[in-house]
């Protein structure tokens, strides 16, 4: 019986920092066989490890179409993301995965499609960007709404005239005071009032914090569109990835295995209580 | 006394041995495998390896901690990873450059083992973590110590101190799940061959037949244990209950009693949480990742990254178990997280009890 929790390891390729606190890590394994092996889908996980520091789940943030190298974007908040500001290229990690299920892209096939990111929640919903940037033919409309604190703290910035051939953006930001910004402000909800997206034959994929998709599912359900089209990634502590150390539970579901993507139709009948602001209030 | 090689023994299905020479028995596996069985401890019992058969309690109160520390320790180590070239030749190392660092998987060897006078309850413990930690995924820690741990079971003749098994279907009489069986009948015990390898065990020691009699006694006596039992639990439309009252003000006073200290987790035969870290040696050089048993009961359980906490507050947790244990580990395993073994309330210092927090739904 193989040890599923001994990562593999993975080399740094390069980091870019997106911003103050956020760096984009592009990682290789070390092993051949395992760079062959190796495939994931928009929206899973993988637990990285720094050894002597710990283990925790990070989404991919890269293409699934590029296996060679994949990306993960990860905060630096936390005793082991803390860690993770100081790789440099050449760097060693642990890598176990990939974990979870992913973005439901293949129901969206034929549809269009409403991405509402928050923050750091961008960095899970990009592998879908560019899987409809891939492949243009198999989506309708593709809207994208993103917020974040302030202009500096958004994600990707580099990409967005690129993605905005193929999809259209709406970004707004709570401040944007020392900022040179001609978008939005305010909370991402508020950016429902100017989207083009109809309930209509739409899929909605949404991340960020947990609050704030509670605030979007509201606000769509609002506007007609009905629990079983929305799709959001939920953020629970993990240890091992695979339906053991029970920490991810939410109700009878583990998130790291039936999630981090759930319909919200899964959710909205479960007590808030026991599953968090996005259950049954 | 019947040989090894006797057809009664070969063919049986049960055989009786007489109550003073357990410990000739107990001795003669010891011989054989290393003996996990339940000691007294101060005015309580514990799992230990046994070092002489006299140590082993036949006739005991549950277990301070559940037999379920036998397969899933309360503190493993996952790997071993070191900095340096040439470390052991079974690990698995990656060079990079100068650098290079190898894993051992400390979970590679485990010893063959008997754990005896395990309680129903207990047995049944480890049918529900099978489908945790074995069905898809398995875990190679407590699957492996799963495979090459025999189970000799012993029936509870006598009520426990806070026992409800018979409500749960988990006792007091034992069903399946063990290589042997035993069961104290008076000055005598029956026991029952589950396995083929729990027939092996009985070629180690000198056996009477068992007799039709000593079957009726032992389910009259069990019988009889069942309606002695200290506990009782509301099984009727529980799920249904729980589903329902999520707002009723038992979790009021749950939240008001419960102290958060873990207590209740760590005696449950079925929890399975753990908690995961690394340990470094001060030379920076090696260290291991190690886990260690968890409980939702605590406050840092839930809590990630920037200190946003899913489940903060006490209530959220004291009803987060109860929930778990009696209805979500169900639609999760197909196997009630409840074995009624009464630890949680035994060991409860401010005497929380989940049997009373399902009558109070059930409206009793």
């Amino acid at each position: 019986m193989n040890n599923l929790l001994i990562p593999d390891s993975a080399i740094v390729r390069d980091v870019f920092h997106e911003n103050d606190d956020t760096s984009t890590f592009s990682l290789q394994f070390t092993d051949a066989q395992k760079r062959l092996e190796y495939s994931f889908q928009p929206g899973q996980f993988n637990m990285l490890s720094i050894f002597g520091v710990g283990e925790a789940p990070i989404s991919i943030s890269s293409s699934n179409g590029s296996r060679e190298n994949f990306t993960h974007t990860v905060r630096h908040v936390g005793s082991l993301t803390r860690m993770f500001a100081k790789l440099k290229a050449g760097d060693l990690l642990g890598v176990r995965g990939p974990y979870g299920n992913g973005w439901p892209l293949k129901q969206a096939h034929g549809k269009n499609l409403l991405i509402v990111a928050g923050g750091i929640g961008l960095a899970p919903l990009r592998p879908a960007i560019y899987n409809i940037l891939e492949q243009p033919a198999l989506f309708g409309k593709v809207e994208l709404l993103y917020g974040s604190k302030n202009p500096g703290e958004m994600l990707f910035r580099h990409e967005y005239r690129q993605w905005a051939e193929q999809i259209s953006m709406l970004l707004t930001v709570d401040d944007a005071s020392g900022f040179d910004w001609n978008h939005n402000a305010g909370l991402v909800t508020a950016l429902f009032d100017k989207m083009q997206s109809v309930p209509e034959n739409t899929v909605v994929l949404s991340c960020g914090p947990e609050i704030m998709m509670k605030h979007v599912v509201k606000g769509l359900l609002a506007r007609g569109f009905h629990s079983g089209q929305l799709y959001v990634s939920l953020e629970r502590k993990m240890f091992c990835g695979v339906k053991k150390c029970g920490r991810c539970q939410v109700g009878s579901k583990f998130v790291c295995h039936d999630g981090p993507v759930f319909s919200y139709d899964v959710l909205e009948n479960e007590p808030a209580e026991i599953i968090g602001v996005l259950g049954r209030e | 006394m019947l040989q090894e090689d006797h057809p009664l023994v070969k063919s049986a299905g049960a055989v009786s041995l007489p109550a003073a020479e357990l410990n000739e028995f107990v001795a003669a596996l010891m011989q054989k495998y290393p003996v996990v069985a339940p000691i007294p401890k101060g005015r309580e019992y514990v799992f230990a390896q046994l070092e002489d058969a006299a140590q082993l309690a036949k006739d005991y109160q549950p277990t301070i901690l559940p037999a379920k520390k036998v397969l899933q320790q309360p503190l493993e180590t996952i790997f071993s990873f070191v900095r340096q070239e040439a470390f052991a030749e079974d690990g698995k190392c990656t060079s990079l450059g100068e650098e290079k660092i190898c894993f051992v998987d400390n979970g590679a060897a485990v010893q063959k083992r008997i754990l005896f006078g395990v309680r129903p309850c207990d047995v049944n413990s480890f049918n529900v973590l099978d489908e945790v930690f074995c069905k898809d995924l398995p875990d190679p820690f407590y699957c492996r110590s799963r495979h090459e741990t025999l189970i000799v079971a012993q029936n509870c003749v006598k009520p426990c101190r806070s026992g409800f098994c018979y409500y749960q279907q988990t006792g007091p009489g034992l069903q399946r799940g063990y290589d042997l069986l035993l069961t104290e009948l008076n000055d005598v015990y029956l026991l029952e061959v589950g396995s083929e390898a729990g027939r092996e065990l009985l070629a180690l020691h000198p056996f009477g037949a068992a007799s039709s009699e000593m079957s009726l006694a032992k389910d009259e006596l069990l019988a009889a244990a069942s309606r002695r039992l200290p506990k009782h639990i509301l099984t009727r439309n529980l799920a249904e209950l729980l589903e329902e009252n999520v707002d009723h003000p038992v979790w009021d006073d749950l939240q008001r009693r419960c102290l958060g200290c873990g207590t209740c987790t760590m005696v449950c035969p079925t929890c399975f949480c753990y908690n995961v870290y690394d340990k470094l040696d001060l030379g920076l050089e090696s260290g291991v990742r190690q886990r260690e048993w968890d409980s939702c009961k605590l406050m840092e359980f839930s809590q990630v990254a920037l200190g946003h906490n899913f489940r903060k507050g006490r209530q959220a947790r004291a009803q987060w178990r109860i929930y778990h244990k009696l209805l979500y580990q169900q639609r999760q395993f197909g196997k009630t997280g409840c074995v009624g073994c009464g630890r949680c309330i035994y060991s409860c210092m401010v005497d929380i009890d989940l049997t009373d927090v399902a009558g109070t739904l059930g409206g009793e």
